[in-house]
């Protein structure tokens, strides 16, 4: 399999290879389908540049989503007039900011990058 | 016997809009999370969605869907209690109700619903993991302002309904003012759309704001209430500027509604909030009747509230409720309007005064006909979560005096009701306050009941001793309470093995009650004397008093004391061998049992009932008789009960000639038993392990016991109830992963998956294919979904197999 490097960390130096970025993005766009996403569905992304971000985007693709990235440097307000815009039902995030901005808006479930990838709360029994 | 329904959702009261979406969403998460939480504003909608929900699912668990409403209660133990209501679930002694209710879902596949969180949620968020740790199939449904934050939950915002945009007016929010308008009596033609549209926005689309605004349509339009609705927002000072939007909309919108209220209105509904939760007509009227309402205006001011749906009823106007946001704001403004404490007051003395009135006619007074002593009961125990919050403000404001009161006036409180520990409670912690000014006779009478619980909790010498101190201090005149403490005493010392002492109380006991016309304690100390001279084996005594108590018993007429005696009679005539009559006394208490619920009680004498039909070799209905008695104790979470009726079953397979059966479930009653810390009746088993070892040999019986012994209850009562042969020896089975079939996936993706296995990445395949990564990632996302796989490498792995094992 392909040992590629696709993206590097700025802040942290770590590299992501093809490998990953595609079995990482599989896994998501699983997690995101299971949280129900359907196609069509417009999915918020609010997470710093860098490898959580491409996956979850490439995530959001693969699970038939319309990726809506939002910037993490936006202020608050402008944050939040995006959300509404946006009438997303899924949000992908890890910054307050966000989160707290999505508080009054549409957004059903919140989902962060540790729920993307694996550990996630849902039940091992549950199919 | 009619299909018990698997559900206790309420059905819905009016028109559920809209939510489509989020219903098929909720369908399948609940499905695959095991606790959802719906979070959001009071009012928004979160209960109704959850209903809605439940409703759907209701098909998909067949142990049931069990909608637990938390609003109405203030204290943290009481969220287990009420699961347990709810579930059927008695307290066991020496457990916690807890490990009960855990232990009883243990293999259930059913769904809680849990409505109302937020006041009580760190006890929610603990009850909850510790079911969901313990209950493999169980999955919770909760409603809270406040996530749980817990590791297995799945937190869901409720949001708005939809709002209306330029072009489309039919819009979710639209859609429930319209429905609610008509309901009102209001015909809204199409000019006013523009401002209905107005006004849902302004509501921000909250349901209940739009249900409050809708109601008033019959006095203003659309577009007035529109103006005074933008007018008030832009002066709102409740609930403080920093609070969210939705809550400060929420807010004002039911201020702008309790200010449209007569005068009297906005009385009684800030009054209505002192309840804990339903109520009826009489009770308001009790309650709230006081300056400046007369008791019977409260009925049309009551109307009014419907009408302007701040309250809420059902069809029959039988019963009233307040919808938890609006109580909320109704007794923050009687603190403001400092009645509270007045108010809570007379909750206290009122339900006090009625209680009182229906212990009495349901226990105390002569000659009243069962069907009203039933009434009674049932009243009584309508009221059992008033009288618990009228306790807590007895607690809370000192007043211990009319808290004990209330303790000794109530069936519901007591064992007799199926409730073991609460009584107790109560009256401790009354008694732990300040008692100065507490007539000694009064707390001498409130021990009596505390006695009377620690016996049903198996505190068997500090109930004697409580119940002892209770007789030295009670009124000499107090008849009653002295003669249910003498039968109080009697129970308690036949269980400690002290006939002697017993048959001393049971006839000072019957010679009061007789002296004072009481058909209750005649026919309680008859049976106690009826049960101390079966222990002294004077059996012609004891059918004596025994024929004596049932027939006081029937003279005053209450099933729960019949069935006692009757039950009694049974024991004296098994005693001297007559099973046919034994059979009869045990089965004439069944039904009396049934009709009052007491379903320890009923477990216990089907138990009994069976076992001498088993010993009369009538299987059919011996076996039909335990399998009932059986499923009672387990339904109820009662491992004593169970075993019970494994001893029973243990009878009925060796009546059976079924050796090896009887020796199983005896050991599996042996085990139950003495995994609660219980003796176990020693001299039966003996009995039986002397005639299987004849039978069957040392090294089979030996083996049998033991083998039965490590037995799952549950298996072990199947086993004879069915007449089973031994299960074989169950191997760990893994949850079989279904079978996948090759020719679920497109012919597409059956070419992917093929791909993956000389390990491409998405773009070397994207590269074969000629289409573009996103398209394969899709394609792989697909694949993934319908094998149930959770990684990528997963589909190489299953693909490289199936190429080797069909080529
Ligand atoms: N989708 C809906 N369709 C119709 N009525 C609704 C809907 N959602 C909420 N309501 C009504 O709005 C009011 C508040 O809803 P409720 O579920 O009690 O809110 P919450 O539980 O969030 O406090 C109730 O009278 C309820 O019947
Ligand atoms: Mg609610």
């Amino acid at each position: 399999m392909d040992q590629r490097i696709v993206m590097v960390d700025s802040g942290t130096g770590l590299k992501l290879t093809e490998e990953q970025l595609d079995e990482r993005s599989a896994v998501a766009a699983v997690r995101l389908r299971h949280k129900g996403v359907r196609a069509g569905d417009t999915v918020l992304i609010c997470l710093p540049v860098g490898p959580d971000l491409l996956v979850a985007t490439h995530a959001v693709i693969a699970a038939d989503g319309v990726a809506w990235p939002l910037p993490v440097d936006l202020d608050q307000a402008t944050l939040r007039d995006r959300i509404q815009e946006s009438a997303a039902r899924v949000m992908i995030s890890n910054v307050q900011r966000a989160l707290d901005a999505a508080e009054e808006s549409r957004v059903r479930i919140v989902m962060s990058v540790a729920e993307l990838s694996g550990a996630s709360p849902s039940c091992p029994t549950g199919r | 016997m009619p299909e018990t329904p698997r559900h206790n959702l309420p059905a819905e009261p009016n028109r559920f809009v809209g939510r489509e979406r989020d219903l098929d969403d909720l369908h399948d998460l609940v499905g695959d999370t095991r606790v959802v939480t719906l979070c959001g504003v009071g009012g928004i909608g979160k209960t109704r969605l959850a209903l809605r929900v439940a409703a759907r699912l209701v098909p998909a668990y067949p142990d049931g869907v069990w909608l637990v409403e938390l609003a109405r209660f203030g204290r943290a133990e009481l969220v287990e209690q009420e699961i347990a209501r709810v579930l059927g679930v008695r307290e066991e002694a020496g457990r916690p109700l807890l490990g009960t209710v855990t232990a009883r879902l243990r293999e259930q596949r059913c769904l809680l619903l849990l409505d109302n969180c937020e006041h009580l949620v760190h006890r929610c968020a603990e009850v909850v993991a510790a079911l969901v740790a313990g209950c493999p199939s169980l999955r919770v449904l909760a409603t809270s302002r406040e996530p749980l934050r817990i590791a297995s939950e799945l937190i869901w915002r409720v949001p708005p309904l939809d709002l209306p945009d330029e072009g489309a007016a039919d819009a979710e929010s639209v859609q429930l003012f319209m429905d609610r308008a008509t309901a009102a009596g209001t015909r809204l033609d199409g000019a006013s759309l523009a401002d209905v549209v107005r006004l849902c926005r302004a509501l921000d689309g909250l349901p209940l704001a739009i249900e409050l605004a809708a109601a008033r349509t019959s006095l203003l339009s659309p577009g007035q209430i529109a103006d005074r609705i933008d007018d008030r927002f832009s002066l709102l000072t409740t609930g403080g500027r920093t609070a969210p939007a939705r809550q400060r909309t929420l807010l004002g919108a039911v201020e702008w509604s309790y200010d449209l209220l007569a005068a009297k209105e906005q009385v009684l509904l800030r009054r209505l909030s002192v309840f804990a939760g339903d109520f009826d007509l009489l009770l308001a009227e009790q309650v709230c009747a006081e300056r400046p309402i007369a008791a019977n205006e409260i009925v049309e001011l009551l109307g009014g509230l419907v009408d302007k749906s701040l309250v809420l009823c059902d069809e029959g106007r039988r019963r009233y409720r307040l919808l938890e946001t609006i109580k909320r704001y109704a007794l923050e403004r009687l603190r403001q309007a400092g009645e509270r404490e007045v108010l809570r007051e007379r909750h206290l003395h009122v339900l006090c005064a009625l209680q009182e009135r229906h212990f009495a006619t349901e226990v105390v007074e002569p000659g009243v006909p069962w069907p009203r002593r039933f009434e009674a009961l049932i009243a009584s125990r309508e009221l059992i979560d008033d009288q618990r919050v009228a306790l807590e403000w007895a607690a809370e404001s000192g007043d211990v005096l009319l808290g004990l009161r209330l303790c000794q006036t109530s069936t519901g409180l007591l064992p007799l009701g199926g409730n073991l520990r609460e009584i107790v409670g109560w009256i401790e912690r009354l008694l732990s306050l300040d008692t100065t000014g507490v007539p000694a006779e009064q707390i001498a009478h409130a021990m009596a009941y505390l006695a009377y619980g620690l016996e049903a909790k198996d505190e068997l010498s500090r109930s004697l001793e409580t119940a002892r101190r209770s007789l030295a201090e009670m009124a000499p005149d107090d008849d009653f309470p002295r003669c249910v403490m003498h039968n109080l005493v009697v129970v308690v010392l036949l269980r400690m093995g002290r006939a002697e002492e017993a048959a001393h109380h049971a006839e000072e006991g019957l010679t009061v009650a007789t002296r004072s016309g009481d058909r209750w304690n005649q026919a309680a100390s008859l049976a106690g004397l009826s049960a101390v001279a079966l222990v002294r084996g004077r059996l012609r005594e004891a059918q004596r008093h025994g024929e004596e108590a049932l027939a006081r018993a029937g003279e005053h007429g209450h099933r729960w004391l019949m069935a006692r005696t009757a039950v009694q009679l049974g024991a004296v005539a098994e005693a001297r061998g007559d099973l046919a009559a034994a059979r009869t006394r045990y089965e004439t208490a069944v039904p009396w049992l049934s009709e009052l619920g007491s379903d320890l009680e009923l477990s216990r004498c089907l138990a009994r009932t069976g076992r001498v039909a088993a010993m009369l070799h009538e299987f059919g209905s011996a076996r039909e008789r335990l399998a009932a008695g059986t499923d009672i104790a387990r339904a109820t979470g009662q491992r004593q009960a169970v075993a019970r009726c494994l001893v029973g079953l243990s009878v009925l397979a060796e009546c059976e000639g079924d050796l090896e059966g009887a020796v199983l479930a005896a050991a599996a009653a042996a085990g139950l038993r003495e995994s609660i810390g219980q003796h176990s009746a020693t001299t039966r088993f003996e009995e039986l392990l002397g005639r299987a070892r004849t039978k069957l040999g040392d090294g089979r019986t030996t083996s049998l016991w033991s083998r039965g012994r490590a037995m799952c209850p549950d298996v072990a009562a199947r086993r004879v109830l069915a007449g089973e042969r031994l299960p074989p020896k169950a191997a760990k089975a893994p949850v079989t992963a279904e079978p996948v079939r090759h020719s679920v996936l497109t012919a597409r993706e059956q070419e992917i998956a093929g791909l993956l296995t000389r390990g491409l990445s998405n773009r070397g395949i994207a590269g074969e294919l000629v289409i573009s990564p996103a398209t394969v990632a899709r394609h792989i996302a697909n694949i993934m979904e319908k094998l149930g796989y959770t990684s990528r490498a997963q589909i190489a792995v299953w693909a490289a197999e199936r190429s080797s094992g069909s080529g």
